[in-house]
């Protein structure tokens, strides 16, 4: 009864995480749009309020291409890794108080592990290409996935250190439901250094090489069509929103706001994920692309050495004031 | 002249990200200013009267006919050569030439206008249609009727201004007025010739009343 | 996968290890601007060999004039370096000016400088725009096509053409300009400093552009010279040649305005120096609109556009007739006609050059092009060597290639 029960929670999650997923394209198109003078979809319905799903049709009907030397089953796995990795990540997050599928104790480690999972999806998908585009792109990824993984990891110390857990509740809970409490304030370095680690972990703009779509066309699913790109899409959407859901959670004080709200609880996690969100695609309408060597420049010579900054600053103090 | 650098970023700069938040400051402020977007089907884009499109024979309202002579100065002059005139002589009206057809290969034309301008009875225009792209290739052979037809139509259109197609452009060169061999070339707008045109900073006085 | 693709070359692998990998980039991929293809030899994403490409949008531009009449000529120019159209066409007819001994009214002279520079602007756009969306900064790019379209939309008022305008003439220009088109003019020319400061607010002083384009892609005044490269590429390592300057043509001799030079040579040099070249044009475009003088806009001895291959007995016995134009011409200054003539003009890219052989008659016996995208893209090689993948697709958009010109 109790599994009945968790699946039919986890099909609500889906859906609505599929449903936010398919309008963070539609919300990335107009708001792009707009800062280019420019409208995004429109045609599609009222304002083009149906182009996601319309995109949906259009990808699950497309002919699947699989390249003839391409590695067939690693080709079909790598998609299929991606969004898992990404989606099992979703099962830790507390949407609110209670509001969460497993609230485990290393909540923030399963999510470091199931993000880093999911750049093998990348590479593999690269590597079984058998294109060069792809190639190039899957081991850009790889690169960047790991120098990046460091400092977001560190970046994170410092929040672990002031909540004294890694559950992802009581990290929440520890910030309590004050502005001053949250630890967006005392972690501004940490916060800095995580915000940049998370462009570079997800991909965005600065730091979209593995798909520069200008340089190695489009990167490691250069050779992805239908559905199966429609997944890495998917996968690369929900994991904008795991890492925006982590700086929320970590940072902002999660599901604490000015008032509770009375009937839908996680309201203002939802908008603080999608503050989160808007920042991504403010960016990404702003600002050039770093070159490969430059990336990792910055993580391994600026982010990294903050972070472990921000770790020795945060243990001090703390040893200070208690 | 040496281009000038702007100054490097202070350390404080580098610090808040100044000149990155200027940009991010010009994109949202981009947000909410009016989208330059023309939604092309419904919004129908301006077209300047003078605008090169589709052929069209102009059909002249005395006879019903085309006003062509014959002279064979478009054919001539095509530099695609994709026009096509067969005539006659007419033994009857004085031996003067008839046209049996005239045809124009749409395809292969690349819109230059001399023909419409090498024109000496404004027989031959360039309208403002461009929307007549066709699935087969056949149909973008006009004939003579094809191309009268497409007059028609041309004029029936709420802002036709066809006055302005009726060939504004300069005389041809090497043909004495004498040698022009049916109803002359329309009379060159006395805007174009002296007094009325536009001249360095006067400009404005030449604007229409009301015209910013 | 380690296959080398250019033997010849005898690409050094360092330290004896890794494995080289080659990548045909083109000649479709988002960033060649076109049909361009670019073999490359590289370890990792270390560019060890580059080589070019072109060919695949050529259509035989040079060979179809010889059977077209000058006049007809001039609609193939259209198609050379097709964002800047106007500025082939007022080549070209400068050029044939030249050859025939043609003069040209003041005030089609000024009228052809303004729409020469208007096109330059419309050309640095387009090139801002995509070497931009190259390097990442989309925005720009849009912003860049608002302003082009300003001037897209102009140009359709004045000659009925977007793209391809065949608004000049051999002796003149095709119509007139009217006062509604001036102040159409006028008022962007009020608008576009703002603009311009739009674009430098996205990317002049960002730490990532700049990251980009210091120090990268370098060439010294000297390699410049020895590649060839004119135009922009040319004035951003410091050498002081600008055509419109040092020969000037049509009204630049009449016109005030500064030539930028750049110090550096690498791609931020270059792309302060079109920057700032956007701003002498609408300085110019201001002078003519200013000094524009009366006048006709065709000069009396502009040939007919109906230019008869072969003088037919008939109209050389003096028979009055159509298309007795030229003939009166070629029978007038004989001696002028035959022979070769390479006359250059300032287009946007660099040195466009027309080189016509003429045997006396209403068509060219030979013209060439000195196209100035070939001659920077044989150029990539040497620039690009070296560097990183991601610095090639920079080189390119900095180098303003156009393949329409450089196949033709």
């Amino acid at each position: 009864m109790e599994i009945l029960l968790l699946i039919v929670w986890i099909v609500i999650l889906f859906t609505v995480v599929m449903l936010h997923v398919a309008y963070a394209t539609y919300f990335e198109r107009k708001i792009i749009g707009h800062m280019q003078v420019r409208l995004g979809p429109m045609r599609v319905g009222w304002h083009g309020l149906l182009q996601p799903i319309a995109d949906g049709v259009k990808s699950f009907f497309k002919e699947d291409i699989i390249p003839e030397n391409a590695d067939r089953p690693t080709f079909l796995a790598a998609p299929i890794i991606c969004l898992v990795a990404m989606m099992s990540s979703l099962a830790v997050l507390p949407f609110a108080k209670g509001w969460v599928l497993a609230d485990i104790d290393i909540g923030l480690l399963f999510v470091f592990a199931m993000s880093s999972l999911a750049s093998y999806g990348v590479v593999l998908a690269g590597w079984s290409s058998n294109s060069k585009y792809s190639f190039l792109g899957g081991m850009r990824s790889m690169a960047q996935v790991i120098s990046y993984e460091i400092s977001m990891g560190l970046s994170l110390v410092g929040v672990m250190l002031l909540a004294g857990s890694l559950n992802l509740s009581a990290i929440v809970e520890a910030q309590g439901d004050r502005f001053l409490g949250m630890y967006l304030l005392p972690q501004c370095l940490g916060f800095f250094v995580f915000f940049i680690s998370m462009l570079a972990e997800t991909n965005r703009v600065p730091f979209d090489l593995p798909e520069a779509e200008t340089e190695l066309v489009s990167g490691y699913c250069t050779e992805y069509s239908g559905m199966r790109y429609a997944i890495f899409f998917m996968a690369e959407y929900i994991g904008m929103m795991v890492m925006a859901s982590i700086g929320t959670l970590c940072f902002l004080g999660g599901w604490h706001g000015p008032f509770p709200v009375p009937f839908f609880p996680p309201l203002w996690f939802v908008l603080k994920v999608y503050l989160f969100m808007f920042i991504f695609i403010w960016i990404r309408a702003t600002l050039p692309r770093y070159r490969y060597d430059q990336l990792m420049d910055l993580g391994w010579k600026m982010l990294i050495p903050l972070a472990l900054a921000n770790i020795v600053l945060t243990a001090c103090l703390k040893a200070i004031l208690t | 002249m040496q281009i000038q650098y702007k100054p490097r970023r202070g350390w404080l700069g580098t610090i808040f990200q100044i000149e990155i938040l200027q940009g991010m400051n010009l994109t949202l402020k981009r947000l909410f200013s009016k989208p330059i977007t023309r939604q092309y089907p419904d919004e129908r884009p301006q077209v300047c009267a003078g605008f090169r499109g589709q052929h069209a024979l102009v059909r002249d309202a005395a006879t019903g006919d085309s006003t062509c002579v014959g002279c064979m100065r478009c054919v001539a002059v095509c530099p695609s050569r994709c026009i096509q005139i067969r005539t006659h002589r007419d033994p009857k009206a004085g031996n003067r030439r008839v046209i049996d057809d005239y045809r124009i290969e749409a395809p292969r034309c690349v819109y230059c206008g001399f023909c419409e301008e090498v024109c000496p009875v404004n027989a031959i225009v360039l309208t403002k249609v461009f929307e007549y792209s066709r699935f087969e290739r056949p149909s973008l052979l006009f004939t003579k009727e094809q191309l009268l037809d497409n007059w028609d139509r041309f004029v029936s259109q709420p802002d036709s201004q066809a006055d302005g197609y009726l060939n504004p452009f300069w005389r041809p060169r090497g043909l004495a007025e004498g040698d022009l061999p049916a109803p002359k070339r329309l009379p060159v707008p006395s805007e174009w010739s002296g007094e009325q045109q536009v001249v360095g900073r006067l400009w404005r006085q030449h604007l229409p009343p009301g015209h910013v | 996968m380690s296959r080398p693709l250019m033997q010849h070359l005898e690409v050094p692998v360092p330290d004896g290890e890794g494995e080289r990998y080659s990548l045909r980039m083109g000649p479709q991929h988002p960033a060649t601007h076109g049909v361009l293809r670019v073999d490359l030899e590289l370890d990792g994403e270390t560019i060890l060999a580059c080589m070019p490409q072109v060919g695949y949008l050529h259509r035989g531009i040079e060979k179809l004039a010889e059977s077209r009449t000058y006049a007809q000529g001039l609609i193939l120019t259209d198609r050379l370096d097709y964002i800047a159209a106007m500025a082939n066409n007022v080549g070209y007819c400068v050029a044939v000016e030249r050859l025939l001994s043609i003069s040209v009214p003041l005030r089609a002279k000024y009228i052809r400088t303004m729409v020469a520079e208007m096109s330059r602007i419309c050309s640095h756009l387009l090139w801002l725009a995509t070497h931009a969306l190259d390097i990442g900064a989309m925005t720009v790019f849009l912003y860049c096509f608002r302003e082009r379209e300003i001037l897209l939309d102009l140009f359709e008022e004045l000659c009925g053409a977007r793209l391809t305008f065949s608004y000049p003439r051999i002796g003149g220009v095709r119509q007139d300009v009217t006062a509604g088109f001036i102040s159409e003019l006028q008022r962007f020319l009020d608008i576009f400093p703002s603009k311009m400061e739009e674009y430098e607010t996205l990317i002049d002083t960002n730490r990532i552009w700049l990251k980009r384009t210091v120090g990268v892609g370098k060439v010294t005044g000297e390699e410049a010279l020895a590649l060839g490269l004119t135009g922009a590429c040319l004035r951003g390592s410091g050498i002081d040649y600008d055509i419109r300057k040092h020969q000037p043509y049509d009204a630049y001799g009449l016109v005030d305005f500064e030539v930028p030079l750049g110090r550096d040579g690498d791609i931020y040099a270059r792309y302060r120096c079109r920057m700032e070249e956007l701003h002498q044009s609408a300085r110019i475009i201001q002078q003519c609109i200013d000094q524009l003088p009366p006048g006709p806009i065709v000069g009396p001895d502009a040939p007919d556009l109906v230019m008869p291959a072969k003088a037919s007995p008939r109209i050389a016995a003096g028979a009055t007739t159509y298309g007795a134009g030229l003939i009166k011409l070629i029978r007038d200054r004989g001696p002028y006609l035959a022979g070769d003539i390479y006359v250059a003009t300032e287009v946007p890219k660099g040195e466009l050059g027309f080189y016509f052989i003429s045997d006396g008659s209403s068509r060219p016996y030979r013209m060439h092009i000195r196209s100035p995208s070939f001659i920077h893209i044989g150029a990539m090689a040497a620039i690009a060597k070296g560097g990183l993948v991601a610095d090639l697709i920079a080189n390119i958009g900095s180098l303003d290639i156009v393949l329409g010109e450089s196949d033709r």
